[in-house]
């Protein structure tokens, strides 16, 4: 069987919270080449979500929201095993990813829900910050129907 | 994002349409500290059409529910898609508020 390459795409945003909808959308079109995905609705929606925190992390704190700076994304699909990769560029603040805790279920708050959601909603979730540029990479795999739980 | 706005039975309800996240929510957010500050304030939150939700319109809703309960009010949510309605059961937020399937369970608790 011919191996397909993967299919990539490229956005390079101003860090405004008003063309985070343009990644959402281009997800659902990357899911679109896919067929067989397992509850599609759900894992679209997770995927978005998950992306878009990470955006909105971005402008809130690595920009501190002056609309300054840039997001670049590329999204990767690969159709061997198919997966989609989200990788996620800025030159804002960096931040220890790993200190930052996981918020008590148990009480509710008004906060601290972004980061909780990134990492339960993907199955990995990598943040490196190296010499002014920060790194985000999100992947998900894209479960076919009858191969099992997630 | 779109809302409409109205006052039935006594109730403040908000109809919302959309996304609702960092870039949309901030009239909700200015509506819905309006109609908790009034003492005994009965609130519906209609999800039905909301097709997305992120973590600032949780913060939001979360934060009008505490202002609610201060004022010895209640906030009730309903209509919630199943994608919408599985972010409140991950983080637990299922468990805080009150979920109805439709503006008219929803009323009827309010009200009753």
């Amino acid at each position: 069987m011919t191996s397909r390459p993967p299919e990539s795409i490229i956005l390079d945003l101003p860090a405004r919270y008003s063309y985070l909808h343009l990644l959402s959308d281009c997800i659902a079109d990357m899911l679109l080449l896919v067929d067989g995905i397992d509850d599609r609705e759900a894992l679209l929606y997770n995927i978005q979500l998950a992306a878009h925190e990470v955006c909105t992390n971005i402008v809130n704190h690595a920009y501190h929201n002056s609309a300054k700076g840039r997001i670049r994304i590329v999204l990767t699909l690969h159709f061997d095993d198919p997966a989609l990769q989200i990788d996620l560029y800025d030159t804002g603040i960096s931040f220890d990813f790993a200190s930052v805790p996981t918020p008590d279920l148990d009480e509710v708050r008004i906060h601290g829900y972004g980061l909780f959601l990134i990492r339960q909603l993907m199955d990995t979730v990598t943040y490196t910050a190296d010499r002014g540029c920060n790194h985000w990479c999100l992947t998900k795999s894209l479960c076919l129907e009858g191969c099992g739980s997630r | 994002m779109n809302m409409k706005t109205r006052v039935a039975a006594d109730v403040n309800i908000v109809e919302l349409s959309g996304r609702l996240d960092t870039n949309s929510v901030q009239p909700v957010a200015a509506w819905l500290d309006q109609v908790t500050a009034t003492p005994g304030a009965r609130v519906l939150v209609n999800l039905a059409e909301t097709t997305f939700v992120d973590s600032t319109a949780l913060a939001t809703l979360v934060r009008a529910l505490k202002r609610c309960q201060q004022v010895q009010g209640d906030l009730y949510l309903c209509g919630m898609r199943r994608t919408v309605y599985m972010i409140f059961e991950l983080t637990r937020l299922d468990k805080a508020f009150n979920i109805f399937v439709d503006e008219e369970h929803a009323i009827q608790a309010l009200t009753g």
